[in-house]
């Protein structure tokens, strides 16, 4: 088995010791184990499919799995990208039909399930969006298509951060998420060269 | 001539881009640091008050637990989906995830949709605002009870600060349904381990219902010992005596082992304000409905426990915490007396106990005027 390399920045240290000094450890080991099945999705279907995985990057915005998935047809490679939800997805029904002895434990994958399914590059919905364009319509429309999707898709739910900060009067921990946010709004209006 | 990297990077550009990013980085981070330095030379009172809004913010947040949870309960069934709805918008926008016992960062649930925070001065009071740094004030510098219905403010109490004269207009506006009770008195007649009686006799608006002064100054263990004034009440804390519109009763009956206002916290120690006071009594005993009202939130969090509000009308809503069991529902229309939990432990309790507090639009008012017969 090829070496991953793990590398997490600095920023993410401080976002997790942030968040466990606000929130306290438990959300904090919630959304890390929801965020370990997401990825467990993710590297259990790249491995399905025969896509080698090269690295895993923790960042303020999230977690990547870096692979070449350059050989992987349209379908594999959407399997791949909804693997992940797809996993929370299914954690959160085995964990309901065990008698929900973790409720926050299953919304907390239902959660990241559906956030990591809206349509905004690089969250798997936008990926799953521009996938499923190209395969229909070819790479230049689907390109085109996800860019202004995600684009607006940012804009509004980083609008929706800013509001919930707003609404609970505080919450700043979302603020990095909302600067992603926005930033991935930018650059996608800008279009990258 | 350019040296192609061999994975097909130009080093020089991508140095040159580094340093230029690197650059702004350093541009608008120094910018903001001779901004910040600029204003607290220039405008200190603004710059602390920035800071405090700062530290405000940092201080509140969504009960992140209860969202994941309430969304859990619902997907596996157990909440109805609008309930669901209901407790996550309660724990994102009206958390409660510091009690007002504990005195930390509190967001209160106590009025339906109505959010208010109390965080800063509230939780945590100034340096000055201290018990050990509080002045003793001396009793011709705190305002008198008044004797009559309209609120007067005894003539000679020239030396309050604005802001107990703002709680004092802000009394006013009630109009003849308010009196003052004096400030001077930290601790209610009802001193040490007062039992909370039978209800004899439901109150109403008409009766007189205040309690008769005691000279009795023993006060419960940890109970702080000071004189409140406007500068070292938190926000949002009002020490008056506010007469009530309708009929009310205790929720419980039992022994009051901790009163309102700063006391020794019984978990960690701190001297902290106590929005409420604690009764204590047997696990499962009924607690029941202070008076005729709409519950507004039903729910459980770290330091509450299990815990309820009602709303009972002119803007008066009152909590009821640590329960065992929350028997009322979240919408329904309940009337004074009806069984709305059971006393508990659940939450940061050292034993079974109701956790009872009052507010009236956001202030937190004393209850224990209206606990005795």
């Amino acid at each position: 088995m090829a070496r991953v390399r793990v590398k997490a920045s600095p920023a993410f240290y401080i976002l997790l010791v942030w968040f466990a000094a606000v929130n306290g450890l438990r959300p904090l080991l919630t959304v890390l184990s929801a965020a370990l099945v997401h990825e467990c999705g993710h590297f259990a279907a790249l491995r399905r499919c025969g896509a080698r995985v090269t690295g895993f990057r923790l960042g303020v915005c999230g977690a990547v799995l870096d692979s070449n998935c350059s050989r992987l047809s349209y379908a594999d490679e959407l399997f791949c990208v909804l693997a992940g939800a797809g996993a929370n997805l299914l954690a959160a029904v085995l964990c309901a039909a065990a008698g929900n002895p973790y409720p926050a434990f299953t919304g907390a994958n239902l959660i990241l399930c559906a956030f990591n399914l809206l349509p905004v590059r690089p969250l798997d919905g936008g990926r799953a969006l521009e996938l499923l364009l190209s395969w229909a319509a070819g790479p230049a429309a689907g390109e085109y298509a996800a860019r202004w999707v995600s684009a607006a898709g940012a804009l509004a739910l980083a609008s929706g951060l800013a509001y919930v900060m707003h609404g609970s009067g505080g919450s700043l921990w979302l603020l990095p998420a909302m600067f992603g946010l926005l930033a991935v709004s930018v650059r996608e209006c800008v279009g990258r060269a | 001539m350019t040296t192609v990297h061999r994975y097909g990077k130009r080093p020089a550009q991508h140095r040159h881009k580094r340093r230029q990013r690197q650059f702004w980085q350093f541009m608008i981070c120094g910018t903001v640091f001779v901004a910040l330095v600029a204003a607290k030379l220039y405008s200190p009172r603004h710059a602390a008050t920035l800071r405090r809004a700062i530290s405000q913010a940092m201080d509140r947040n969504m009960d992140i637990q209860e969202v994941f949870a309430s969304v859990g309960r619902t997907f596996a069934g157990e909440n109805a989906p609008a309930e669901g709805l209901r407790e996550v918008w309660n724990a994102v926008f009206l958390p409660s995830d510091t009690d007002a016992e504990t005195g930390q960062t509190v967001t209160e649930t106590l009025s339906g949709l109505i959010s208010e925070t109390l965080s800063g001065d509230a939780a945590e009071p100034p340096a000055g605002d201290v018990p050990e740094n509080v002045p003793q004030t001396s009793s011709e510098n705190v305002p008198q009870t008044s004797s009559g219905d309209a609120p007067q403010v005894r003539s000679g109490d020239t030396s309050e600060s604005p802001d107990t004269l703002t709680r004092h207009q802000w009394t006013e506006t009630f109009g003849n349904s308010t009196a003052f009770t004096s400030l001077s008195e930290p601790w209610p007649e009802t001193s040490g381990a007062a039992v909370i009686p039978e209800p004899s006799s439901d109150s109403s608006a008409s009766d007189d219902t205040r309690p008769e002064a005691s000279s009795d100054d023993t006060r419960p263990e940890g109970q702080a010992s000071f004189l409140y004034t406007g500068q070292n009440l938190p926000q949002n804390v009002g020490m008056e005596q506010v007469l009530l519109n309708f009929d009310y009763q205790c929720p419980v009956h039992g022994e009051m082992t901790s009163g309102f206002g700063y006391r020794k916290h019984p978990i960690d120690g701190v001297e902290r304000f106590h929005y409420g006071v604690d009764i204590a009594a047997e696990t499962g005993t009924d607690i029941v409905c202070f008076a005729d009202g709409v519950v507004t939130a039903t729910g459980e969090s770290t330091s509450f426990g299990k815990y309820c509000t009602v709303e009972h009308g002119g803007g008066f809503t009152t909590l009821y915490a640590h329960c065992n069991r929350v028997t009322a529902t979240s919408g329904a229309t309940v009337h004074k007396g009806d069984k709305l939990a059971e006393v508990g432990a659940t939450g940061q309790a050292t034993g079974p106990h109701l956790h009872f507090a009052l507010q009236r639009e956001g202030v937190y008012l004393n209850p224990v005027y209206y606990l005795a017969g």
